[in-house]
């Protein structure tokens, strides 16, 4: 009978052993480190982003309201000059934006380097240019009512690992544009899977926005991020509403027929 | 034989169906395990009015009531255009600040105006000089002394952001700060002792103690409190001048 018991015991540790394996570490990426972006399509080019992303095929309704600059996003990005908007003759200067340095941040890496720091709860991915930081919560809470939600440019996020990926979903956005055209309203959802490469050095994510009032079907686009080098460390984009050099100024040049 | 290994064939199948439960109810989504792990600062921690025990700084000879000056008048800019505030004014954040810590490296998230802190792990040596652009958080470097995690710092521009430290002085580009964080209270309490040391301003090392509480585990983060460098009326608040009657005026967003 002791025999048996031992047995049992040593079989049940071995399966839970087991269990916690496979629950836990192969599906675990490790993506933490210091990551920039990477666009190898249509460099240089205004129209790289749609390359990159495709163009978003919207509702009717979306389409129109986006033609007609309506459903959020209309207004200008803050530090922009809001009452510039008129025609300017060849040689005449004038200011484009105010010198604010408090900018909104936002969810998709751009120039700036960004660090992803991946804690049993959370995972914070802090851009080093200024604007809100991400929080994914990784402790299984859910999304809070978007009713007493205050939308912000980086949302809400909650996020699991599966399958060798880090899986974010997020909703409570700030109204406005999304990449390849596409649009976006608090309500509208984000999912994202963060994949590395099998060595580790490149990072694939993959968008996806969905909101059947903007979207007939699901508006999916990648982006690839390259990891640095170990011992790398972040800058400071300085940045001082105070100084006048901070104001940005265009001088029209004359156009060529 | 036949029977008993039968039998311990029943018993493990049994055992492994308890065990399988046990563990699908702790699976993802469920509350984090309740254990205190000493070596894992993170969380979001906050100073309460007790949090704060700050000594008189001694400051050296060389300090001279015109560098005072200098640096109250640099921290006012600093404050006016909504600079960033880097260190110590970051660590003295009136809201939780968000620290994580992964297997490399450590990261502050704050909810006011500063740039994230990073704490790495992986590094025993700072970045060299030469090729380290300062800045208002400087390099951190950190390792673990028993329970004791010791944060090195230096690379500090000592010319932006709030350079007052507590107690009296303030951080200048030659500035070195040494921290040690330690859980307290079954990972309730984060004790930081700061010491600065810089022989153009402290005539001896410059120590002082915060102790921040942990926020509760369902705290969400917040977006940091708004400073708007071009509301008029909040640089006249700044300056004093609305003491005398005058109105704030509407802020820039509002106009």
């Amino acid at each position: 009978m002791r025999h048996s018991f031992l047995i049992a015991i040593v079989i049940a540790c071995v399966a839970i052993a087991d269990d916690h394996l496979r629950a836990q570490q192969p599906s675990v990426p490790d993506i933490e480190g210091t990551w920039v972006r990477l666009d190898t399509v249509g460099a240089g080019s205004f129209g790289a982003v749609n390359a990159l992303t495709g163009n978003a095929v919207l509702t009717p309704e979306a389409a129109a309201a986006a033609a007609a600059g309506r459903q959020g996003g209309g207004g200008l990005r803050l530090g922009l000059v809001a009452d510039d908007d008129k025609p300017h003759a060849a040689g005449q200067p004038y200011v484009v934006t105010d010198g604010n340095c408090m900018l909104p941040g936002g969810l998709e890496p751009n120039s700036s380097a960004f660090h992803i720091i991946q804690s049993k709860d959370e995972v914070l991915i802090v851009r080093e240019n200024p604007g809100l930081h991400r929080t994914i919560y990784m402790d299984g809470r859910t999304h809070p009512d978007l009713s007493r939600w205050r939308p912000t440019a980086v949302g809400h996020s909650v996020g699991h690992y599966e399958d060798g990926a880090l899986v974010i979903d997020t909703v409570g956005l700030t109204p406005g544009g999304v990449a390849g055209g596409g649009r976006r309203t608090a309500e509208t959802r984000l999912t994202e899977r963060y994949v590395p490469s099998p060595d580790g050095k490149r990072l694939t994510m993959t968008y996806t926005w969905s909101d059947p009032k903007i979207y007939q079907k699901a508006h999916t686009y990648q982006i690839t991020a390259e990891r640095q080098p170990a011992g790398s460390w972040p800058f400071e984009d300085w940045c001082d509403s105070g100084d006048p050099t901070q104001r940005t100024s265009v001088i029209p040049p004359k156009q060529l027929p | 034989m036949k029977r008993e290994i039968t039998r311990s064939i029943a018993i493990a199948a049994a055992a492994v169906l308890v065990a399988s439960s046990a563990t699908a109810q702790r699976g993802r989504g469920a509350a984090p395990a309740a254990a205190f792990d000493a070596h894992d600062i993170s969380g979001y921690w906050e100073l309460s009015f007790d949090s704060r025990h700050v000594p008189p700084a001694t400051l050296a000879a060389t300090v001279t009531p015109a560098m005072r000056a200098a640096k109250r008048k640099q921290d006012e800019y600093a404050t006016r255009w909504c600079n960033w505030i880097g260190m110590p004014a970051a660590m003295d954040a009136t809201r939780p600040i968000d620290i994580r810590q992964g297997r490399r490296e450590i990261v502050m998230n704050f909810e006011t105006i500063a740039t994230p802190r990073h704490i790495y792990l992986d590094r025993s040596k700072h970045i060299d000089k030469d090729v380290y652009d300062a800045t208002t958080m400087g390099d951190s470097i950190a390792r673990w002394e028993g329970d004791t995690l010791v944060v090195d710092t230096v690379g500090f521009d000592g010319a932006k952001g709030l350079s007052a430290i507590p107690g009296g002085g303030f951080r200048t580009s030659d500035s070195h700060l040494v921290e040690r964080y330690r859980l307290m209270n079954g990972g309730g309490v984060l004790s930081v002792t700061f010491t600065w040391s810089d022989a153009k301003v402290y005539r001896t090392p410059h120590t002082y103690e915060y102790r921040y509480y942990r926020a509760p585990a369902s705290y969400e983060a917040q977006p940091p409190i708004w400073c708007d460098p071009f509301d008029e009326g909040r640089a006249a608040f700044l300056t004093g001048s609305t003491l005398n009657g005058a109105g704030a005026r509407p802020r820039s967003s509002e106009r």
